[in-house]
């Protein structure tokens, strides 16, 4: 007796895990085959079946996880499904209706206004949404119902109860099992017939952005159709499977004209080349240091962190007007600019000699509207540390051609106003060069200082000028705040920048003397600034150098503007240095300065060419 | 026991859909029959917008295209004939020797019988290429209604072959294989105008009979 009351405990408990399994099964083959975003991204369809084929050996068995096993039906990872099955299996076997929804987009949706709609709704209910369903938002969205799977266990009211139920409660469960496997089999092969089960693989499959998405609910009463939703939906219902003490039904409701609902002109999604990601050479000139100027520093401690938050958020204000198509959530393309930043920091040439990172973000910020060479959030994903060379379109590619036009050389000081840039990221330069830099520095400061209320007279030199070098500062420091603040555009003018300021290593030891060698420009005045600041702020090298006094013959210096002269009077002043006594060091350090002018020249060409 | 017996509703093909169109059904129906311990396989069909489902069994998947392969070349050998492919479940029960007889006897208990009437080529063969132009025009979209059709058709098979599984269940005998199919089959190929077409229909009647005829 204790025995066949066991035999009959163990047989029910049996069965309700059967039911309950069912229940969890059923789901998980509706939403693996309903629910996109979980399923597009972890695997590629059926190849990952084939090889996972269990047909070449019993060793394949060793693939199979425990929940494989019920029903003999492995199926593929489902998150949707497991959160469900999870909750479901507290429900003590209440009815689960499984709702399919054809979400649209409105015409005008806006991905940067959308209000998220994430739910758990208390109870008995469960409201889940694909993950990214929330682009959708909850506003203006077309939602209907595709589908809706009905599944319950409709148990049998018997109350008789006689010695005979030990052995049919036996083979109950067997032949509950037994069946229960062929109604799955069933499920299995009806979902991929229904007609959801194209939009289905149309967003999984498919590049293409599509103008709708499908969601889906779990839910334990729902309100039924009315009379003219029902019209429109045909029913399918699967053959029960008895249970003994009840049985399990199936049925699912569905439209069947789903597939016009759901087509729409889709824009595809073309790979396209960013010319000007973030995190681009062009958006990260400081990136362009060699390798033994600068020293590798944490991305943490990058100065870019901040260009980035910048240019990541131009991109998030501005829509990509060159792009017609709809960018993607925001999520998506922090995870592109992200991935574009760390890619970047890879790019610099090594071999590049000094490099500020002013002059390219000069040039990239002079991009009158770069916001339209920021198209889709979807770009190239070559590791290749070289900037893409494919352009969309014109003006992506004249942006693209003068950033990659030459590396160009930023002064050094201009690192140091850079309030977010540690001095530690600055390796000093070769010590004759720094000395060199830093008496250059220390005679501009002087003349600076005396030339006040003169204008700056340089022979042949540019008329534009700043009148005073308070000014200069201050548009300097102004200059700072702007970036300091957000973004900005730079004058035109401002992109000389860099062969102005290049002069400044070409006179190392040239004490610009008032109304001498000096540069007329404002953003020049504010370069030279940046440099004394820096240098002042440099250790000390030789003592011999810092009392050193270089004298340039002014005659020799007939038009700073004319870069193409510079290495000329770099060359006479190198002599006049070499003849001040100051030995080899100060020659060598002249040489050096002559090789960097020749490097910035070539960059300078190279702009002036863009330009 | 009983032999259930499913006559799936007859289907116009052409000669190139033939492949499909088996591949399809067949592996449908042993996909049901395929029991044990199985991770499905999706296959996307090339002519028509339908996705079915494989057991994945390797060995399986080479009988049948082996299968479909003859019948294809029957099709061809004689064309203008309703072709016929049985698919069909038995169970094996080893009969006692005897010193005449070491036969191994099957039980069907379930057959499968669909129907194909493949179309003859269409083709115009004669040189007269000067109204080919306007020939071609309606006849891409007479085959391409043709081809909605049969896509119809085939969906309405599958889903009847489904019906017909959750139907009839207490037929299956218990499960002797827990891998790829579980249950022995074979697969046969007969036309209409085959005079052994009605030999094989009445063997197998008898072999699904009283086991006693079948000495």
């Amino acid at each position: 007796m204790a025995s066949y009351h066991g035999n009959t405990h163990s047989e029910r408990a049996k069965m309700e895990q059967i039911i309950t399994e069912f229940f969890a099964k059923s789901l998980h083959i509706i939403l693996e085959s309903r629910c996109p975003y979980v399923s597009s991204r972890n695997y590629s369809g059926e190849q990952v079946l084939s090889s996972l084929s269990p047909s070449s050996s019993s060793s394949s068995s060793s693939s199979f996880r425990p929940r494989d096993k019920w029903f003999n039906l492995a199926l593929r990872d489902c998150p949707a499904a497991l959160e469900n099955i999870d909750f479901w299996r507290q429900s003590n076997l209440e009815p689960m209706i499984v709702d399919v929804i054809l979400m649209q987009r409105p015409i005008d949706w806006d991905p940067l206004n959308f209000s998220p709609k994430t739910g758990f709704v208390s109870g008995k209910e469960r409201h889940y949404y694909g993950s990214d369903n929330e682009e959708f938002g909850c506003e203006g969205r077309n939602e209907r119902i595709i589908e809706r799977w009905v599944l319950q266990y409709e148990s049998k009211k018997n109350g008789g109860s006689t010695g005979s139920k030990k052995r049919s409660n036996c083979t109950s469960s067997h032949a509950l099992y037994k069946k229960s496997i062929l109604l799955l089999r069933s499920l299995y092969a009806t979902v991929r017939l229904l007609p959801a089960y194209k939009l289905f693989r149309d967003l999984t499959s498919s590049a293409h952005i599509r103008m709708y998405n499908l969601a889906h609910r779990v839910l334990s009463f729902v309100e039924p159709f009315t009379r003219r939703e029902e019209a429109d939906m045909q029913r399918f219902v699967f053959t029960p499977v008895d249970a003994s003490c009840g049985r399990l039904c199936l049925s699912v409701l569905y439209r069947s004209s789903v597939v016009d609902m759901g087509s729409d002109p889709s824009t595809p999604l073309s790979p396209q080349f960013i010319p000007e990601y973030v995190g681009s050479p062009m958006a990260e000139p400081l990136k362009r240091f060699p390798s033994g100027f600068v020293s590798q520093s944490s991305p943490s401690s990058s100065p870019f962190g901040r260009r980035h938050s910048w240019s990541y958020d131009l991109y998030r204000a501005s829509q990509p007007s060159a792009n017609p198509s709809p960018s993607p959530s925001p999520t998506y393309s922090d995870s592109h600019a992200s991935l574009a930043k760390q890619r970047c920091r890879r790019l610099p040439p090594p071999s590049l000699p000094h490099h500020l990172p002013d002059e390219t973000l000069i040039a990239y910020m002079k991009t009158p509207s770069y916001d339209e060479y920021w198209p889709s959030p979807v770009f190239s994903p070559s590791p290749s540390p070289s900037p893409p060379t494919y352009v969309p379109n014109s003006h992506t590619s004249k942006a693209l051609l003068r950033c990659e036009s030459a590396p160009v050389s930023i002064p050094v000081t201009k690192l140091s106003s850079m309030p977010s840039l540690p001095n530690k990221q600055l390796m000093p330069p070769s010590p004759p060069l720094k000395a060199t830099l830093l008496t250059a520095a220390e005679n501009i400061a002087h003349l600076l200082s005396f030339s006040k209320d003169k204008p700056h007279q340089i022979s042949g030199a540019r008329p534009s000028v700043n009148s005073s070098p308070s000014k200069s500062f201050s548009s300097r420091l102004s200059f700072q705040d702007d970036y300091d603040d957000g973004p900005f555009v730079v004058e035109d003018d401002e992109i000389l920048y860099p062969s102005s300021r290049s002069g400044l290593f070409e006179l190392p030891g040239h004490p610009n003397e008032p109304g001498g060698t000096l540069f007329v420009k404002r953003s020049q005045d504010a370069a030279v600034g940046a440099l004394v600041r820096m240098l002042k702020k440099a250790p000390p090298l030789h003592q011999d150098l810092q009392g050193s006094t270089l004298q340039t013959p002014t005659n020799s210096i007939k038009d700073t503007t004319e870069i193409s002269e510079e290495p000329r009077v770099q060359q006479s002043s190198a002599s006049n240095i070499v003849s001040s006594g100051l030995g080899l060091v100060t020659s060598k350090t002249t040489a050096n300065a002559l090789e960097e002018l020749h490097g910035y020249r070539k960059m300078k060409d190279s702009f002036l060419k863009l330009k | 026991m009983n032999c259930e017996i499913c006559q799936l509703k007859e289907l116009d093909v052409e000669h190139f859909e033939i492949r499909e169109v088996l591949r399809c059904i067949l592996h449908t129906i042993l996909f049901h029959r395929a029991l044990g311990l199985v991770r499905p396989k999706d296959i996307d069909l090339e002519l028509f917008e339908i996705t079915y489902v494989q057991c994945g069994d390797v060995e399986l998947e080479r009988k049948t295209d082996e299968k479909i392969e003859q019948f294809i070349d029957r099709a061809e050998k004689h064309p203008n004939k309703k072709n016929q492919i049985c698919l069909s479940f038995y169970e094996v029960k080893n009969k006692q020797p005897t010193w005449f007889t070491n036969k191994v006897e099957r039980l069907y208990w379930e057959q499968w019988y669909i129907n194909l009437n493949v179309a003859q080529h269409q083709k115009g063969h004669s040189g007269k290429s000067t109204s080919s132009k306007i020939v071609v025009d309606p006849g891409a979209e007479e085959r391409t209604a043709r081809r909605a059709a049969l896509e119809a058709s085939l969906r309405d098979v599958l889903f009847q072959i489904i019906r017909f599984v959750n139907e009839k269940k207490d037929h299956i005998p218990p499960v002797p294989n827990l891998e790829g199919v579980s249950f022995p089959y074979e697969i046969t190929i007969s036309s209409s105008s085959d005079s052994a077409f009605g030999m094989e229909m009445f063997k197998r009647m008898l072999q699904t009979g009283n086991p006693t005829m079948l000495s």
